[in-house]
C-alpha cells in the first residue's frame, strides 16, 4: 500500500518534471535571442548610407537650405533676424503685443529669454547638420571627388555665413568645426578676429571647391560667386578694405549677374542681381518674408515700419515708394515693407528669398574704395544704387561724407532684409548715438545680445557672460 | 455581560454539534444515502440567482436558478456550502431536511472574499505580500464620467490623478507614487487591460492636436462602466513582475464577465450637463479702462489710433464678461448603455453596448460621439480541467471640437470689446477693429478613433495542482485626425481667399499583439504551501503614422478633400516597430497561513536598446505576517486581523522611444527644390540601457471589530537611477541632449494611509466610509555636476523635482513704483542668478473621504477629495500694456511717489524698467499662491423603485454629480487644473434610469 503510494507520488512528480522540462524547452526554443533586434525604420537610413550616392547626399544638404528657409536666423519669418533685428533697431513697430516681441523691440533681453536660445540653439543645429556633411563627405569612399567638393564647398559656405551671423549678435562665440559631442560641449569662445579668421578660411575653401556655374536652378544653392560675394562682406567688417574691394570686383564683373534699374524686378524669383537665394518650401508658395511683412488691412499681425524711418527717406526716393507700402483701415495708415510684393502662394513661385544681392556688392566696394581713398570709384558705385533709387548723384569729394552716405544708402537699401541696419550701426560705432534716440529701453550694453543662460550653464566654459546681461 | 453569555452559549451548542457530527460520521462511514434537497435563497430583497451551491468536499456542485431556486444531491451529514459574491459564505449540514431555505447576508467588508488580481496572479486581500490599491464597478458606476481614470481620483492612496481639461477627449496626468524619472515624458504607468498591455504613447501629431492641452488618453477607448475592478500595483512585490516597464506602477483593468444564473439584463440612461467651474476674477470695464488710460498718463504719450479700447472707437460704457460669453455656456451629455449577461455551469457570457455624446461649453456646434461593444464569454469544462475565456471591445469615438481653446481669448479680451455678432447676425468685426473671437472656431479638429481590445487566456489542469495556461492578447487602434484652417476664420478685409486655407491630417494605426504561456503549480505538504509561477511574454507593435498637410483650396467646402488641395505635403510616413520579450516567474510560500514569503523575478528584453544593453533582471520580495494569527491575540480580541509586510527589489523604464540607438539619418519631408530632406536624428549613443527603480515598502494592516474598522498604513521609499534623461548638452554640439543612463537619482518617499470602516450595519441603514491619504515626498539625491548643467535652474539636490526657482519679490518700491527683488548672490545687480527662491509645486499630502449610505432603498455616495500644494497665481501680460484684461487684484497700482500699493505702475510698454520688472516679477515668489482645495468631487444619490407587481424588474433612479463643490483661497481659475489658455475640467450633474430584468 505505502509502496504503491510513493510510486504514484514518484511517477507524479516524474510527469510534474517532464511537463516543466518540456515547457521550458517550448520556451527556449521559441524564443530567439534576435526577436528583440529591429530593423531600421522605413524613414531612416544610416549616416554611411546617406553619403554613398549623389541624391543622398544632396538630400543632407537640402534639408539645410530648408532649415535656413524655415527657422533660425536667415528666415523670413517673423522668428528671423529680418524682423527680430527690424524691431531691435530702428526698422520695425512690434503689432503682436507678444511678450517675446516685445522684449526685443524694447531692447529688454535677459538670458533667459526663448528668443536667444532659440535663435542661438537652431544655428548651433544648422552648424551640426553641415558639419555632419563634411564628415561625411571625406568619409565617402563611393562619391566622385566633383560631388565631394560641391557638397563639402556648399556646406562650408553654410558654416560660415551661420558664424557671421552669430558673431554678429552674440559677440564672441565658439566656431564648432565638427561632430565630436565630448569636444563640443566644453569648447570656448574665440574672439571677433579669430572668428572672422575661420569664417574667412572655410569661405576662401568653399570658394575653390564650388563650382563656378549653378548646380540648381534659381541660383538656390551657393556656386563660387556666392562664396565670394560672402567673402566680400565679411572683409568688409573686418577691415580688409583691399581684399573686400577685389571680392566685390571679381562677383560684379561676373557675367552672371546683371544690373536692374526696375525696382520692382530686383526682388523677383529670376532676379538679375540675386546672388543667392533660398528656394520656397513648395512649387507655389513665395517668400516668407512677404508673408511676414504684407498685410492688407489693419492693425498690422506682426510688425510695420516705424515712422521716424519713413520720414528718413530723402525726397524723392523711389525705393520709398516702390518697396514700401501704405494699409490704411478706417483712421489709420500703416506702412509695411513692399520689397516682397506677394504674400500668398500663386501658379508657380515669382519670389524667393534673398540672401545676396549685387547692390550690397557695389554699397562693398564703394565703401572699401572710399577707405581706400579711391573716392572717384566709391562714387561711381554709390550713385549707380542713387540713380537706380531715383536720386540724383553725390558729387562731394570729402571722403566722411562719401561713407556717410554709404551707410545711409545701405540703410534705404538693405532695411528689414537679414539685419543689416543694425549691424552696419554697430560695425560703424554709431549704434549708442543713434538708437538711444529712437529707442527708449536702449543701454550700450545692448549691442550685443546675452549668451543664453542655458548655454552657459551647460557648458561654463563659455563664461563669462556678455557685459550687462 | 448579556452578549458574552451569549458568546459562550453559541460556541458550546457549535461545538457539541460539531463533536455530535464527527461521531456520526464515524459511525455512518460512506454508507449514507443520498438525496436530493432543494431550496430556495434570498437574500434581504429579494431571490437570489447564480449561487454556487457545493458539497463539501465532493465534486457535486450547482447553481441557483433565475428565481433563486436549488436542487442538489447530498446525503446526510454532508456540509453544504451557499457562497456568492459579495455575500457572507454560509455552511449548513444536511440532517433530515428536505428543503433547505437559505438567506444570504451582504458580506459589509467582504473582505475574506477579496481577491486582487495581481496581474499574472491572483490573491487573497489578506494575504497579500504587495501593495495593491483597488476600486471596484460599485464605485465606477456611481460616476458621469468618460474615462475611467477620472473615476479613479481621489479613490486611491498614492495615486495622483490629474485631468488636462474640460474638452471632451482629453488626456490625463497619472503619477503613482510620485515622479520617478526626470524625463517629463517617463513617468507614465503600465496600463494593462485583462492581460493586454494597452500603450499610451501619443497617437496624436503637432499640427492637428491643436485642441487639447495634452494628448489624448488611450483609456478614452474603455468604457468605465464596462470595467469591473481597477487595480494599482504600486511596490516592488507587485511591480516587479512587470519588470522594465513597472518603474511607475502597474494599472489592471479587469473588464465585466458574464455570470451564471439567470439572465440578466441591464438599461441605463441618463442625461447630464456640464459647466465650467470657477473663472478667474477680472477687471470690470471701468477698472480696465482706468488701468489703460493711467498707462499712457504714466508713460507721457497721447492714447495711439489703435487703442480702440480707449481711444473712443470702441463703447467705453459697454461691459462683457467674456468668460461668460465665451465658456459660460453648457455641454449636455447623453449616455446611453445596456448589457445582457447568462450563463449555465459551464459557459457564461456578457455582451454589452453603450452610447455618448458630450457637447461642449463653447459657443457652436462642437461634440463627442463615443459608442462601443464589449463581449465576453467564458467556458469551463465539466470537469473543471480545462478553461477558456474571450472578451474583446470595440470603441468608436469622433471627436469634433474647435482646434483652437477659447478659454485664453475669454480671459484676455478687453471687458469693453465690440458686441460678437452685428445687427445682421452676422460676425461683427466692428470696422474692422476687433479681431472677432468666434472667428477661429471656423478652424476645427476632429478625430475619429477605432479600437479594438481583444483577449483570450486558455488553461488546463495537467494534474491536480498544475495548470498550463496561455494568454493571448490583441489591440488595433486606429486614429484619423483633422484640422482645418478654413480662410473664413479671417476677416473678410483682409482678403484671404480659399487658395490659402490649410488641412492637417494625421492618419495613426497602431497593432499589438501578445503570446504569455505560462505553467502554475501548486502543492501543500501540511502547513506548509507553494505557489510556483513561470511564464514567458513576446510581444510586438508595429506604429504607422501619416501625416500630411494641404494648402489652397478652389473652395472651402472641399477642405476636408486632400485631392482637392494646390500643393500637398507628406511630412511623416513612417513605421515603427517595438518587441519585447520576457521570461517571468513566481515562487510564493507560506506557513500555516500566518507566515507568507513572495519571490517574483523577470528577465526583460527590449527593442528599444542596443546590442548587448536589450536584457536586464529585476526581481522582489515580499513577506508578510498575519501576527493576529498567533496565540498572543486571542480567537475573540477586538483586533480581528493584523498583518504586517515588507518588499524590496527592482523594477525598470524603457518609455525612452524607438530606435533611439541608432545613428541615422531621417527623412523629414521638407521640401528643397523638389528634394526631400535628411537629417541627422541624434547624438549617436548606443549605449545605453534601463533605468533602475529600487522599491522598499512596509506596512501595517489591521482590522478590528470583525473587521469594520480596517486600516493599512504604508511607508514606501522608491529611488530611480540611470536616468534616462537624455543628458543636457550645450546647443554648441547641435542637440540639446544626449541618449544616456545619467547618474542622477530621484527618491519618492512618503506615508499612505487608508481605512475603511463600517459605521452602521443594521437592515434597514447601512453606512460606510472609506478614507485614504497620502503624504509624498520627492527628492533629488544625486545630480552630478548638477551647477554646469541645462538643469542648473531646475533643480536643487536634496529638494523636489517639481520645484520652480524664483526670484524673491520685495513688492513695489514706493519711490520708482516698479517691482524690487532682492539680489539674492549680492552682485549689485538683478539677474537669473538671483533665481534662488526654491518653490515645490508638487502635493504635500491628497487624498479622499467617501461615504457611502444605505437606507431601505436610497443610496448615497459622495467623495470629497482634498490636495494640498502650492501654484501659480494667475499671471497674464504687462498691466496696461496692449488691450489684454488683467485679474481685478492688478487695479491697486502705484500711482506717486510714496504710494503703497500692491502692483507696480501700469505702462502701455514703454517703460522698459517696468516691463523687466513685470517679467521678474512672473517669476518671483510673488506669484505662487495656495493652491489647496478640497472638492465634492463626486456624488450619487440613487432610489430603488419598489415593484411589487412585476417583482422581476428591477428599476433604480439616481442623480449624480462631478466637481460639484469647490472650497479654495486659490483665485486663478480652477485649482485642480494646470494648463493655462484651455478649459478646466467641467461640472457635471446627471440623471438618470436604470432598469434590470
Amino acid at each position: 500500500m505505502k509502496n504503491l503510494q510513493f510510486i504514484t507520488v514518484l511517477t507524479n512528480s516524474f510527469q510534474v518534471y517532464r511537463i516543466i522540462l518540456v515547457f521550458v524547452v517550448i520556451l527556449s526554443s521559441s524564443s530567439c535571442s534576435d526577436f528583440v533586434e529591429v530593423p531600421l525604420p522605413n524613414s531612416q537610413l544610416t549616416g554611411t548610407t546617406v553619403f554613398e550616392s549623389e541624391l543622398t547626399a544632396n538630400a543632407a544638404m537640402a534639408q539645410i537650405y530648408a532649415q535656413l528657409r524655415d527657422g533660425g536666423i536667415l528666415s523670413g519669418l517673423p522668428t528671423g533676424v529680418s524682423v527680430r533685428m527690424g524691431l531691435y533697431a530702428d526698422e520695425l513697430q512690434d503689432y503682436t503685443n507678444s511678450t517675446i516681441s516685445l522684449t526685443i523691440y524694447n531692447n529688454a533681453l535677459t538670458a533667459d529669454n526663448a528668443t536667444v536660445a532659440s535663435l542661438w540653439t537652431s544655428s548651433y543645429s544648422q552648424i551640426y547638420n553641415v558639419n555632419s556633411v563634411i564628415q561625411g563627405v571625406e568619409n565617402a569612399t563611393t562619391l566622385p571627388i566633383v560631388v565631394k567638393n560641391r557638397v563639402a564647398g556648399e556646406a562650408l559656405f553654410v558654416r560660415a555665413v551661420v558664424h557671421f551671423y552669430l558673431l554678429q549678435i552674440y559677440g564672441s562665440i565658439p566656431y564648432i568645426t565638427g561632430t565630436n559631442y565630448e569636444m563640443n560641449r566644453k569648447v570656448t569662445r574665440s574672439s571677433a578676429d579669430e572668428i572672422y579668421a575661420a569664417i574667412a578660411k572655410d569661405l576662401e575653401s568653399a570658394s575653390t571647391r564650388l563650382p563656378d556655374n549653378y548646380s540648381s536652378s534659381d541660383r538656390a544653392k551657393p556656386n563660387k560667386m556666392v562664396a565670394k560675394a560672402m567673402l566680400a562682406r565679411v572683409y568688409l567688417y573686418m577691415n580688409k578694405n583691399i581684399e573686400a574691394a577685389n571680392e566685390a570686383s571679381t562677383v560684379i564683373n561676373s557675367p552672371l549677374y546683371a544690373w536692374e534699374t526696375d525696382l520692382n524686378k530686383i526682388f523677383l524669383r529670376n532676379g538679375r542681381t540675386t546672388i543667392w537665394q533660398l528656394a520656397s518650401a513648395t512649387a507655389v508658395r513665395n517668400s516668407n518674408e512677404g508673408t511676414t511683412f504684407i498685410f492688407v488691412s489693419g492693425p498690422p499681425p506682426v510688425c510695420a515700419l516705424r515712422s521716424d524711418f519713413l520720414n528718413a527717406f530723402e525726397t524723392g526716393d523711389q525705393r520709398k515708394v516702390n518697396w514700401t507700402k501704405a494699409v490704411t483701415t478706417g483712421l489709420n495708415t500703416w506702412y509695411h515693407p513692399n520689397k516682397y510684393k506677394l504674400r500668398t502662394a500663386t501658379t508657380s513661385s515669382q519670389e524667393y528669398s534673398i540672401v545676396l544681392r549685387l547692390a550690397e556688392q557695389y554699397l562693398i566696394r564703394a565703401e572699401a574704395r572710399a577707405k581706400q581713398g579711391d573716392l572717384a570709384g566709391a562714387k561711381a558705385d554709390l550713385n549707380k544704387i542713387r540713380t537706380t533709387a531715383g536720386l540724383p548723384i553725390i558729387t562731394s569729394t570729402i571722403a566722411t561724407e562719401i561713407l556717410s552716405e554709404i551707410q545711409k544708402q545701405r540703410r534705404f537699401e538693405f532695411f528689414t532684409e537679414h539685419g543689416h541696419r543694425f549691424f552696419d550701426l554697430k560695425r560703424s560705432g554709431t549704434a549708442d548715438a543713434i538708437l538711444t534716440v529712437s529707442k527708449p529701453g536702449w543701454n550700450s550694453s545692448d549691442i550685443v545680445w546675452p549668451i543664453p543662460e542655458l548655454e552657459l550653464n551647460a557648458n561654463p566654459n563659455l563664461q563669462p557672460q556678455n557685459t550687462g546681461y | 455581560m448579556k452578549k458574552k453569555s451569549f458568546l459562550k452559549f453559541w460556541t458550546t451548542t457549535q461545538l457539541s454539534k460539531l463533536y455530535y457530527i464527527l461521531f456520526l460520521c464515524f459511525i455512518t462511514g460512506l454508507n449514507a444515502q443520498t438525496r436530493a434537497i432543494k431550496g430556495k435563497i434570498t437574500d434581504d430583497i429579494s431571490t437570489v440567482p447564480g449561487v454556487t451551491i457545493k458539497v463539501n468536499n465532493k465534486p457535486t456542485t450547482t447553481f441557483s436558478d433565475e428565481n433563486g431556486n436549488y436542487s442538489i444531491l447530498a446525503a446526510e451529514n454532508d456540509v453544504l456550502v451557499f457562497s456568492y459574491i459579495g455575500y457572507k459564505t454560509i455552511q449548513i449540514v444536511v440532517t433530515n431536511q428536505a428543503t433547505i431555505n437559505v438567506k444570504l447576508t451582504e458580506d459589509a467588508t467582504a473582505l475574506k472574499e477579496i481577491i486582487i488580481n495581481a496581474g499574472y496572479y491572483a490573491i487573497k486581500e489578506k494575504e497579500q505580500t504587495g501593495s495593491i490599491a483597488r476600486m471596484t464597478a460599485k464605485d465606477i458606476d456611481k460616476q458621469p464620467v468618460t474615462n475611467v481614470l477620472a473615476a479613479m481620483q481621489g479613490r486611491l492612496a498614492g495615486v495622483n490623478i490629474i485631468q488636462d481639461g474640460g474638452t471632451p477627449g482629453g488626456g490625463f496626468q497619472i503619477k503613482i507614487r510620485g515622479r520617478n524619472s526626470i524625463r517629463l515624458d517617463g513617468n507614465e504607468p503600465l496600463y494593462i487591460i485583462d492581460g493586454v498591455p494597452y500603450s499610451n504613447e501619443s497617437i496624436g501629431s503637432t499640427n492637428t492636436s491643436t485642441a487639447l492641452p495634452s494628448q489624448a488618453s488611450p483609456l478614452n477607448s474603455i468604457n468605465p462602466n464596462d470595467i469591473e475592478s481597477i487595480e494599482v500595483l504600486k511596490d516592488a512585490d507587485a511591480t516587479a513582475i512587470y519588470g522594465s516597464r513597472g518603474a511607475n506602477g502597474v494599472v489592471l483593468i479587469t473588464r465585466k464577465k458574464g455570470k451564471s444564473g439567470k439572465t440578466n439584463i441591464s438599461v441605463t440612461a441618463s442625461t447630464a450637463v456640464g459647466t465650467a467651474t470657477k473663472f478667474v476674477d477680472l477687471m470690470n470695464t471701468e477698472q480696465y479702462l482706468s488701468m489703460r488710460k493711467q498707462a499712457f498718463i504714466n508713460d507721457g504719450i497721447p492714447i495711439s489710433d489703435t487703442d480702440y479700447d480707449v481711444n473712443g472707437t470702441w463703447d467705453q460704457t459697454r461691459y462683457t464678461n467674456w468668460q461668460k460669453e465665451l465658456l459660460g455656456g453648457s455641454a449636455t451629455i447623453n449616455d446611453f448603455r445596456t448589457s445582457i449577461s447568462d450563463g449555465s455551469e459551464t459557459t457564461q457570457f456578457l455582451i454589452s453596448g453603450n452610447y455618448r455624446t458630450e457637447g461642449t461649453v463653447l459657443p457652436g456646434d462642437f461634440r463627442y460621439i463615443k459608442g462601443g461593444i464589449l463581449s465576453s464569454m467564458n467556458y469551463t469544462s465539466l470537469d473543471k480541467k480545462f478553461k477558456i475565456s474571450f472578451s474583446g471591445n470595440y470603441t468608436a469615438q469622433d471627436n469634433l471640437q474647435a482646434a483652437t481653446d477659447l478659454t485664453l481669448t475669454a480671459r484676455y479680451l478687453a471687458p469693453n470689446a465690440p458686441a460678437l455678432y452685428d445687427s445682421n447676425g452676422s460676425l461683427n468685426w466692428e470696422n474692422d477693429t476687433f479681431e472677432n473671437p468666434l472667428a477661429p472656431l471656423k478652424s476645427t479638429y476632429r478625430a475619429n478613433t477605432n479600437d479594438l481590445v481583444a483577449n483570450s487566456v486558455l488553461s488546463y489542469e495537467l494534474i491536480q495542482g498544475l495548470e498550463i495556461k496561455s494568454n493571448f492578447g490583441f489591440t488595433d487602434l486606429k486614429t484619423k485626425e483633422v484640422r482645418t484652417i478654413p480662410s473664413t476664420i479671417y476677416n473678410p478685409v483682409y482678403e484671404v481667399g480659399s487658395d490659402n486655407s490649410i488641412v492637417h491630417l494625421n492618419l495613426t494605426n497602431r497593432q499589438s499583439w501578445i503570446i504569455e504561456p505560462q505553467l502554475r503549480g501548486f502543492k501543500t505538504f501540511g502547513n506548509h504551501k507553494f505557489d510556483v509561477l513561470m511564464g514567458m511574454t513576446s510581444q510586438q507593435q508595429r506604429t504607422e503614422r501619416l501625416f500630411q498637410s494641404g494648402i489652397g483650396f478652389a473652395n472651402n467646402n472641399l477642405i476636408n478633400n486632400l485631392a482637392s488641395a494646390i500643393t500637398k505635403n507628406t511630412t511623416n510616413s513612417d513605421t515603427f516597430l517595438y518587441r519585447y520579450q520576457a521570461f517571468f516567474g513566481r515562487i510564493n510560500y507560506s506557513y500555516n497561513e500566518k507566515y507568507f514569503l513572495n519571490f517574483t523575478g523577470r528577465r526583460d528584453g527590449s527593442s528599444r536598446f542596443g546590442p548587448g544593453k536589450q536584457y536586464a533582471n529585476f526581481g522582489a520580495i515580499g513577506a508578510a505576517w498575519i501576527f493576529s494569527k498567533e496565540k498572543f491575540n486571542p480567537e475573540n480580541s477586538k483586533m480581528s486581523f493584523g498583518k504586517l509586510r515588507f518588499s524590496y527589489g527592482t523594477t525598470g523604464n524603457d518609455q525612452i522611444g524607438d530606435y533611439q540607438f541608432y545613428d541615422t539619418y531621417a527623412t523629414t519631408g521638407v521640401n528643397y527644390q523638389g528634394v526631400i530632406g535628411l537629417q541627422p536624428t541624434r547624438l549617436y549613443n548606443a549605449n545605453f540601457g534601463w533605468e533602475t527603480n529600487r522599491k522598499l515598502e512596509f506596512a501595517l494592516e489591521t482590522g478590528f471589530f470583525k473587521d469594520r474598522i480596517f486600516s493599512t498604513l504604508a511607508f514606501y521609499r522608491n529611488r530611480s537611477s540611470d536616468q534616462l534623461v537624455g543628458i543636457p548638452m550645450p546647443a554648441t554640439t547641435g542637440f540639446l541632449s544626449l541618449n544616456a543612463n545619467f547618474d542622477a537619482t530621484v527618491e519618492n518617499s512618503g506615508f499612505e494611509f487608508s481605512v475603511r470602516t463600517v459605521n452602521i450595519d443594521s437592515n434597514s441603514f447601512k453606512w460606510s466610509t472609506n478614507f485614504n491619504v497620502s503624504v509624498a515626498k520627492n527628492k533629488l539625491l544625486s545630480f552630478p555636476n548638477l551647477s554646469g548643467s541645462t538643469f542648473a535652474n531646475r533643480y536643487v539636490i536634496g529638494q523636489s523635482i517639481d520645484i520652480v526657482k524664483l526670484y524673491q519679490s520685495r513688492g513695489v518700491n514706493p519711490q520708482t513704483g516698479v517691482y524690487d527683488f532682492v539680489d539674492l548672490n549680492g552682485d549689485g545687480s538683478i539677474t537669473t542668478a538671483d533665481k534662488q527662491i526654491v518653490k515645490d509645486l508638487s502635493p504635500k499630502y491628497f487624498g479622499g473621504i467617501q461615504n457611502h449610505l444605505d437606507y431601505k432603498n436610497w443610496q448615497l455616495d459622495f467623495l470629497l477629495q482634498f490636495v494640498k500644494r502650492e501654484n501659480y497665481d494667475y499671471i497674464s501680460n504687462v498691466p496696461g500694456g496692449g488691450q489684454v484684461n488683467q485679474s481685478n487684484t492688478s487695479g491697486d497700482a502705484w500711482q506717486q511717489i510714496g504710494d503703497q500699493s500692491g502692483s507696480q505702475l501700469h505702462t502701455t510698454g514703454l517703460n522698459g524698467a517696468a516691463v523687466s520688472a513685470y517679467y521678474r516679477y512672473i517669476e518671483s515668489d510673488a506669484v505662487i499662491t495656495d493652491g489647496s482645495f478640497i472638492r465634492l468631487k463626486n456624488i450619487s444619490l440613487s432610489y430603488d423603485i419598489p415593484l411589487q407587481t412585476v417583482s422581476n424588474i428591477k428599476c433604480k433612479l439616481f442623480i449624480q454629480g462631478q466637481n460639484l463643490l469647490t472650497f479654495t483661497s486659490y483665485k486663478a481659475g480652477d485649482p485642480e487644473f494646470k494648463f493655462s489658455g484651455f478649459l478646466p475640467p467641467l461640472k457635471v450633474i446627471s440623471g438618470g434610469i436604470t432598469l434590470n430584468f
